[in-house]
C-alpha cells in the first residue's frame, strides 16, 4: 500500500487545483472551467508533443531536420517517405497486416465461445480456468523464446508467418477471454431464457441475442489484439529473418542502416505507426472501455 | 478482475445475477467451448516453459575450457544456476572460478538491480502522475475527447518507434540537452553514461505508459457517483479527506490491478532499453535488464540462457504471488471476489447503500 502514500505528492497539486477552481466556481464560473481546460490541454499537448515533432520532422528535408531547435517553418519535403518506400517495405507491412488480422480473427473465434462458457453458462471450476488464463500473462516472453525457436527450427517454421500468427493468437487469447467475459456478463438472462423456451439453437442464441449486446466488447478486444500483434517486436525479431519479417523488425533494420538520417527514420516510424494510430484514434472510447474491462497492459 | 465488479455492476443490476448462477454447470457443452482455448494455451505456453526448465539442467555443448576438447553436454545438475546465482564460471581443470568482469555471467546481479530499479521507479511515477491526470480529466471540459485521444498516442505507437523517437531527443545535440542548456545545465551523455542512460529509459517508459494508466484510473473514477461527493461536501469533508477516504478506497481494486499488470510488465521490459540505449551506458551494461541479458546469453549458450530465463520466470511469479497475497485476493480472484467486493463497496458508500 506504499503506493497510496507515495502518490500523495503527485496528487496534491491536482487536489489544490480542484479546490481552487471549486471555490472560484461560485463567483466566476467561466474562469474555473477555463483554468481546468487549460491544464488538461497542456498535459495532453505535452504528451503528444514528441509525436508532433516526429510528424513534422518526417516532412522535412534532411538538412532542415538536423537543425536544433527544430525549424518549424522549413519547406515541406517528401524525401524521407520517398526513401522509405523506395527501400521496399511492402513485404514487411503486408506481413504485419497478415499476422495482426489473422491472429485477431483466430483469437475472436476461440475466445468468444470460451468467454461464453465461462460467463453466461459457467462450467464448474471456472474460477480456476480464469486464473490459469491470468497466470499465462505472468510468463516472461524470454522464458519461452528459446524452446519456441528450437521447435520452429526442427519443424521448419522459422521465418514463417504462420508460426508468428499462432504465437500472437496464444499471446492475446487470455486478454481477449477476460475482456469478452466482462462484456458477456452484461447479457440479459431473461432474454436467454426466453430464447431457450422458444427452442432456439445454441448458434442462433449466440448470433441473435448474445452477439449484438457484446458487439462493443468484440470491437474493443479486436482492436487491442490488433495493436498488440502489430507492435510486437521480440518474438518477431528472433523468429523471422527476411521472408516473414514484420514491420517493427523492418523498422529496426531500416533504423540501423539509416539511423543518422532523422527525416527518413521519422517518416519510416510514422508509416509503421499509422495503422495502430488510425485504429486507436477512431475508437478511443471503445479502447478505454475494453482495456479497463480486461484491466491489462 | 474485480474492475468489472465495480465497473459493470450498478446496484440495480445485482438482482439479475441470481438466476444466472442457477444455470451453472451446463456441463459438457460448456467444457467443449473452453477446451480449444485451454489446449492451445497449454501447448504453446506451457510446453516452452517446461522445455526451458529441462534445458536449464543440461550442459551447453561446446569446447570444454578444461580439456580444449568438444564436449557433448549432458546432465549438468545445478551448475547453470550456480553460474548465475553464485557467479561461478567454468575454468580450466574442470573447476569453477568467480566470473571475471565483462562476461555475461558477471552481469546477473547488475541486471537484476537495473530491472528492479526500473520497475519501482517507473511504476511509482506512472501511478502518481496517472492518478493526477485522471483526476484532472474526470472533470468535464471542452475538447475532453480530443485530449483523451491525444494522450493515447504514446501508448498505441510501437515501442520500437518510441525508443527511436526518444533516442533522437536524448542525442548529444538533441532537444533534451538543448532544454537543459536553456536552464544552464551542461549537456549530458544521455545514452552513454550509466545513470543518464537509466533515466532516459525511465523517462521514455513513463511517457509511453502514464497516459494509459490515467485512462484506466479515469474509467474507475467515472463510476463513482457524484452523490457520494455531494454527501461528503455536506458533511464538510476537505478535498484531501474526500480523496483519501472516498476516491482511493473506491478505485482500490482497479488501481491494484493496474499496478499488478504494470509491475509484471516492467519486470519483463526488453524493447525500450534494447533499442534506446542498446542495453549499454556506463560500463557497457548499465541498462541491461534481465530480459536483455537472456537474449544476449542465447548466443553464448542455450542451456545457461534457459537457467537464466527460468530464474526470471521465478522472480516474476514470486512478485505476482506477493501482490496477490498481500494486496488481497480481489486482484486475481474476480469471481468469488466479485460479489464480496461489491458488497464491501456499498457498505462503505453510504448513499449507494441506502439505494439498495
Amino acid at each position: 500500500m506504499s503506493t497510496t502514500t507515495r502518490q500523495d505528492t503527485g496528487v496534491a497539486p491536482g487536489g489544490e487545483q480542484r479546490a481552487r477552481s471549486g471555490a472560484v466556481t461560485h463567483a466566476k464560473p467561466p474562469r474555473s472551467g477555463m483554468l481546468l481546460s487549460l491544464l488538461a490541454w497542456v498535459v495532453g499537448l505535452l504528451f503528444a508533443l514528441p509525436v508532433f515533432w516526429m510528424v513534422l520532422t518526417s516532412f522535412h528535408s534532411e538538412a532542415d531536420a538536423a537543425t536544433n531547435p527544430p525549424s518549424v517553418f522549413a519547406p515541406l519535403s517528401l524525401e524521407g517517405y520517398r526513401t522509405f518506400f523506395g527501400s521496399d517495405p511492402w513485404p514487411a507491412l503486408l506481413n504485419s497486416l497478415t499476422a495482426s488480422v489473422l491472429s485477431t480473427v483466430l483469437v475472436l473465434v476461440l475466445a468468444f465461445p470460451a468467454a461464453y462458457a465461462l460467463s453466461i453458462r459457467p462450467v464448474r471450476k471456472w474460477t480456476d480456468v480464469m486464473f490459469f488464463f491470468l497466470s499465462t500473462k505472468m510468463l516472461p516472453v524470454v522464458a519461452g523464446i528459446l524452446p519456441l525457436y528450437l521447435f520452429a527450427q526442427k519443424a521448419h517454421l522459422l521465418d514463417n508467418i504462420w508460426w508468428l500468427i499462432l504465437l500472437y493468437t496464444t499471446m492475446n487469447l487470455p486478454i481477449a477471454v477476460w475482456m469478452l467475459r466482462s462484456f458477456l456478463a452484461e447479457v440479459s438472462v431473461e432474454m436467454l431464457e426466453a430464447a431457450e423456451v422458444d427452442g432456439a439453437s445454441l448458434s442462433r442464441t449466440l448470433r441473435e441475442i448474445v452477439a449484438p449486446v457484446v458487439m462493443p466488447g468484440i470491437a474493443s478486444a479486436a482492436l487491442i489484439c490488433f495493436i498488440f500483434s502489430w507492435n510486437e517486436l521480440l518474438l518477431a525479431r528472433v523468429l523471422t529473418s527476411t521472408v516473414a519479417a514484420t514491420s517493427p523488425v523492418y523498422l529496426t533494420g531500416f533504423v540501423t542502416s539509416q539511423g543518422l538520417f532523422l527525416a527518413k527514420v521519422c517518416a519510416a516510424s510514422l508509416v509503421v505507426s499509422l495503422p495502430v494510430l488510425a485504429a486507436g484514434f477512431a475508437a478511443q472510447d471503445k479502447l478505454v472501455q475494453g482495456l479497463s474491462m480486461g484491466a491489462v497492459k | 478482475m474485480s474492475t468489472t465488479a465495480t465497473q459493470t455492476a450498478p446496484p440495480t443490476r445485482s438482482r439479475k445475477r441470481g438466476p444466472k448462477s442457477l444455470n451453472a454447470g451446463q456441463g459438457r457443452r460448456g467444457v467443449l467451448l473452453v477446451t480449444p482455448t485451454l489446449i492451445l494455451l497449454a501447448v504453446v505456453i506451457m510446453y516452452p516453459l517446461v522445455r526451458a526448465v529441462i534445458m536449464s539442467f543440461q550442459k551447453d555443448s561446446g569446447l570444454d575450457p578444461a580439456t580444449g576438447m568438444f564436449s557433448e553436454g549432458g546432465f549438468a545438475g545445478t551448475q547453470n544456476y550456480q553460474h548465475w546465482l553464485l557467479q561461478q564460471c567454468a575454468a580450466a581443470g574442470g573447476t569453477t572460478q568467480p566470473c571475471p568482469p565483462g562476461t555475461l555471467g558477471s552481469q546477473f546481479y547488475d541486471a537484476l538491480f537495473v530491472t528492479l530499479f526500473f520497475t519501482v521507479v517507473t511504476v511509482f511515477f506512472e501511478i502518481g502522475l496517472g492518478l493526477w491526470f485522471a483526476t484532472i480529466m474526470n472533470r468535464t471540459f471542452k475538447g475532453r475527447g480530443l485530449v483523451r485521444a491525444a494522450i493515447l498516442i504514446p501508448w498505441a505507437i510501437p515501442t520500437a518507434v518510441t525508443a527511436k523517437l526518444w533516442f533522437f531527443i536524448f542525442a548529444y545535440e538533441g532537444i533534451a540537452n538543448k532544454l537543459l542548456g536553456g536552464v544552464g545545465i551542461k549537456p549530458l551523455l544521455w545514452t552513454g553514461d550509466a545513470w543518464p542512460a537509466r533515466f532516459a529509459v525511465i523517462i521514455a517508459d513513463v511517457w509511453k505508459t502514464t497516459p494509459f494508466m490515467a485512462l484506466l484510473i479515469l474509467a474507475g473514477l467515472q463510476l463513482i457517483s457524484s452523490d457520494v461527493y455531494e454527501a461528503a461536501q455536506i458533511d464538510g469533508a476537505s478535498k484531501w479527506q474526500t480523496f483519501t477516504r472516498i476516491t482511493l478506497p473506491l478505485i482500490k481494486v482497479p488501481l491494484m490491478v493496474a499496478i499488478l499488470f504494470r509491475t509484471l510488465d516492467v519486470l519483463r521490459i526488453y524493447d525500450l532499453p534494447a533499442i534506446l540505449t542498446n542495453g549499454g551506458g556506463g560500463s557497457g551494461h548499465a541498462t541491461t535488464t534481465l530480459s536483455i541479458l537472456v537474449i544476449n546469453q542465447i548466443r553464448a549458450g542455450f542451456n545457461s540462457a534457459s537457467a537464466l530465463s527460468t530464474l526470471v520466470f521465478l522472480l516474476i511469479a514470486f512478485v505476482a504471488f506477493i501482490f496477490v497475497r498481500f494486496l488481497g485476493a480481489d486482484v486475481v480472484q474476480r469471481p468469488p471476489g466479485k460479489e464480496a467486493a461489491k458488497r464491501r463497496w456499498f457498505r462503505r458508500q453510504p448513499v449507494a447503500a441506502e439505494g439498495e
